[in-house]
């Protein structure tokens, strides 16, 4: 007897007899039924006397829809990479099924197929901290298959968590972009009325068919009100919070711009590449490389220096203007003296790039001792204000693509180091 | 009429929140008038199911195309109501109140729960659902010796409160959203609107004897629901006064009558001259899916122990002497607990005393003199001054409101010596020689007061009038 999750099942206990739908269930010692009532109960496997099947799950027809294209309007293509941007509800069986094709998404956000007319591919969908720089690649060579096509702009849907770097990653990739390539996610599940994913996804078109911008950005909530979206610059912004919609914060820099719903465009900063569907886009890929990531704490130890000896490169997060523990004071501090030794060896074989755990605020070694001591030794990045997960980014496309690291990696390249900081009151704001 | 020929069916859902912070998260259980902190502007979409199943009720919102804005309180709505943190894990003391009520109203309770989400797109819920969870199935109570099935008891989040609507948006108050609520579905088996009237009672009972329900307006909602053969089932809501409750039955049942069948199931809202207004279409089949931010929930019945039922304890109090009405009023208030403590302590005082000062006495001091509030320790001082005859039971008001304002001395109060009442007593006949004896007490009493019994100052009194007589 096959019975599967989604069949109609009786099962008999000591107590009572249950009817329902089964359910899968994440626990393997409880059987969990849908009652007809719509709640979901758990039974202990052991207090089961008997199940049997009432009725088979028939799988219901899912009527397809065919979508006339709009003459006169430009076209999106929307690439799936994860954070499931769309969703149904199978109040049958409880499962949320992510929608991916044109037919779904314009049913799901009709408001799309008043902008533009949209094609929609599936690339992939995975958590967003799962991925590696070989996603990155798969990505980059999708929208240059969309580029050829010659559509007005891509929007790329990715999971909230690692966008940043991906956002860095692309804006290195695509050499010579003409067209906008926009990031959206949604921190909350797009099964939810309130989903900021609708919001997101619909500013994003809007942005892209209403303005002349080309290159790589996000665009995700500016506050907790479904206002505006703000349109946030690929190298320097971070996610800073684990749940709320308006996590994407931009670092020593503006947002592009903040876009509505309606297609209103505030500019905050006009000084953007502006569209040219004529440029050719060269892809600059990246090679499965080392990189390690490193923060620096009261009472290091050597030994966390070492565990990167094998690698291709290392990114520091100092503390303060770009600081580690390679001084002594005292006894106390012998073992800085260590940790200096390796840096410096591990410096001779592989670069190493400073970068503030403050996340705000320039690189500069040349303040304190322990600063210099580190620039003597010969890590890099003085003078910068990339974050670690830019910095992180760029060092492995800087030797993926044989470029020398100690001339770029201070270069402005992509708009990831400010020559110039302005003063905010709040800076955080 | 006669329901029986007319094939009456009623059933009740009574929703009623429990005294508890709130259901997934930490914020206090509270709802404010003062002026809110901060608003959000929201938008809600009504999603539709997988088979393009789009719900009548979920649709006819949507075409309203309004807006939110929720206005809320730094202190008393966190990141979890503003749907912008996953909710933490269930509240425990808010499900071990549920497995009680499950288990005096002799439900089956399942080895593990489920939280689900049941959609809802009027902007009432700023996720767009509702979190739900099932405790209890198949229970029942006996209401005059009848049983009446209990279908369902189910623990879920109350909703936000409408404060105001306009043409483009719908603001609504968080303070409510998240407060652990217990919806209690019975089974249609109530025959008469009188039946309904008593099965609300017995509910209403059962509920306060866990001493742990939200008193006040708006923490408990009724609605009925009601059809006669050939008609479908209409829920009226929002039939909480028991008084009249019976009326707005037989009101409906005439109405049935009337439209002959030919209505879709339905909502309606009552109104106060008995009538009502259609709502909105009764929502098909619960639109819901497991929230799965939280896992399976297994409750602990180990340690749930079943409360007294009110109707025992004033059984019980009956017994200590207390009529019937006093014992009622002190078996449901907050007081139930001190009572039996002083009453046990204190055996040569009356029951009934006791009651009275916890109940009236204290409602006095409420309304005449503004005090809100005299603490257990304050009233347990209160009769064990009593017991040692420091204080006279005649001037307690007078103790409480002062232990009220924080004034009270024990010394103010502690009794004359015969001497002094004598020397008081003769000042009073002096000074108002000739008058009634009632007029006379009314000054004793006035510069007496607290300091001596009015019996004893009668006594007193009586004997120097005479004695004085004589001279």
């Amino acid at each position: 007897m096959n019975i599967r999750a989604g069949d109609r099942v009786k099962l008999k206990t000591e107590k009572e007899e249950i009817e329902g739908v089964l359910m899968p269930s994440s626990e393997a010692d409880v059987v969990v039924v849908k009652l007809d009532n719509g709640y979901n109960i758990g039974i202990n496997k052991n207090k089961i006397k008997n199940m049997k099947m009432v009725e088979k799950h028939k799988e219901k027809e899912i009527k397809k829809k065919t979508i006339k294209e709009k003459t006169g309007l430009p076209t999106i293509t929307i690439l799936h990479m994860g954070g499931t941007i769309a969703s149904k509800v199978d109040y049958a069986t409880g499962a949320v099924k992510p929608k991916f094709t044109p037919s779904e998404l314009l049913e799901l956000f009709p408001e799309l197929g008043e902008i533009a007319n949209i094609k929609s591919r599936l690339v992939g969908n995975l958590l967003s901290g799962n991925m590696r720089f070989s996603h990155y690649n798969l990505m980059a060579k999708e929208i240059e298959k969309a580029v050829k096509e010659g559509v007005d702009g891509i929007i790329v849907t990715h999971g909230t968590d690692t966008l940043h770097y991906t956002s860095a990653a692309l804006a290195f990739a695509l050499e010579d972009l003409g067209v906008p390539v926009i990031l959206v996610g949604s921190q909350r599940s797009s099964d939810r009325g309130s989903s900021d994913a609708s919001m997101n996804l619909i500013c994003a078109a809007q942005f892209v068919v209403k303005s002349n911008f080309a290159g790589v950005a996000m665009c995700m909530h500016k506050s907790m009100d479904d206002k505006f979206c703000g349109i946030l610059p690929a190298t320097k912004t971070r996610k800073f919070h684990s749940s709320r919609r308006d996590t994407f914060k931009v670092i020593n820099a503006k947002p592009w711009a903040e876009v509505s719903k309606k297609g209103e465009i505030k500019w905050l900063d006009k000084s953007y590449d502006k569209k040219d569907k004529k440029k050719k886009l060269s892809l600059k890929l990246f090679k499965d490389l080392k990189i390690g990531i490193l923060k620096a704490h009261p009472n290091m130890f050597v030994e966390e220096i070492k565990a990167y000896s094998s690698f291709d490169g290392i990114i520091l997060e100092g503390t303060g203007l770009g600081h580690f523990p390679v001084l002594e004071y005292d006894k106390l501090t012998a073992e800085h003296t260590k940790i200096l030794k390796e840096i410096e060896k591990l410096a001779k074989k592989m670069p190493m790039v400073m970068t503030s755990q403050t996340i705000y605020g320039r690189v500069d070694m040349n303040v304190y001792a322990y600063g210099r001591e580190l620039l003597k030794a010969g890590v890099l990045g003085n003078y910068a204000d990339m974050t670690a997960e830019t910095a992180f980014v760029k060092l492995a496309w800087l030797l993926s693509n044989k470029m020398d690291v100690k001339e770029n990696i201070s270069k402005s390249l992509r708009r990831e180091i400010n020559e110039r900081i302005e003063s905010k009151e709040d800076f955080l704001e | 009429m006669d329901y029986k020929k007319l094939g009456f069916k009623a059933g009740l859902e009574i929703h009623q929140q429990i005294d508890s912070s709130k259901l997934f998260c930490s914020c206090p259980s509270a709802l404010r008038e003062d002026e809110p902190d901060f608003t959000i502007k929201r938008e809600l979409r009504a999603v539709p199911g997988e088979h393009g199943e789009i719900d009548v009720a979920a649709f006819y919102e949507q075409l309203k195309g309004k807006h939110f804005i929720y206005e809320g309180y730094d202190k008393n709505s966190c990141l979890v109501e503003l749907d912008e943190e996953p909710p933490h894990a269930i509240n425990q003391e808010a499900l071990r109140i549920a497995l009680t009520v499950a288990k005096m109203m002799h439900c089956d309770i399942s080895d593990e729960m489920q939280v689900m989400r049941k959609t809802v797109v009027d902007g009432s819920n700023t996720s767009g659902f509702q979190r739900t969870v099932l405790i209890g199935r198949n229970g029942w109570i006996k209401v005059n010796g009848k049983k009446i099935g209990i279908n369902y008891l189910i623990l879920e989040e109350d909703a936000a409160r409408r404060t105001a609507e306009d043409a483009k948006s719908v603001t609504y108050r968080l303070d409510r959203l998240g407060i652990p609520m217990l919806e209690i579905v019975t089974a249609p088996d109530m025959k008469t609107a009188e039946e309904v009237k008593e099965t609300a009672k017995v509910i209403g009972m059962l509920l306060r004897s866990t001493g742990k329900m939200r008193r006040g307006i708006g923490t408990i909602r009724q609605d009925v629901n009601v059809s006669i053969k050939g008609h479908s089932r209409v829920e009226m809501k929002g039939v909480q006064d028991l008084r009249v409750m019976i009326r707005y039955i037989e009101k409906e049942v005439e109405r049935q009558v009337k439209t002959k069948g030919k209505e879709e199931p339905h909502v309606r809202n009552v109104k106060p001259d008995f009538s009502s207004k259609f709502l909105r279409p009764l929502p098909g089949a619960a639109r819901m899916y497991p929230e799965t931010d939280i896992p399976l929930v297994r409750p602990d019945l180990k340690g749930i122990k079943l409360p007294e039922l009110i109707d025992e304890k004033v059984k019980r109090f009956e017994k200590w002497g207390l009529g019937k009405d006093l014992a009622l009023l002190i078996a449901g208030s907050e007081k139930a607990g001190l009572f039996e403590e002083l009453v046990k302590k204190h055996k040569k005082i009356k029951a009934g005393f006791i009651a009275e000062t916890l109940t009236g006495t204290l409602l006095e001091l409420k309304r005449e003199y503004k005090i809100e509030e005299v603490s257990e320790d304050d009233l347990r001082k209160v009769f064990d001054y009593l017991s040692e005859g420091k204080i006279h039971k005649d001037i307690i008001l007078s103790v409480l409101v002062d232990m009220g304002k924080g004034q009270f001395d024990v010394k103010k109060y502690e009794g004359l010596s015969t001497e002094d009442l004598h020397k008081e007593i003769l000042k009073v006949i002096e000074e108002n020689k000739g008058a009634p004896f009632g007029a006379m007490m009314g000054k004793a009493m006035a510069r007496l007061k607290g300091k001596a019994s009015g019996e004893q100052v009668a006594q007193m009194l009586k004997e120097l009038l005479k004695g004085h007589a004589g001279k």
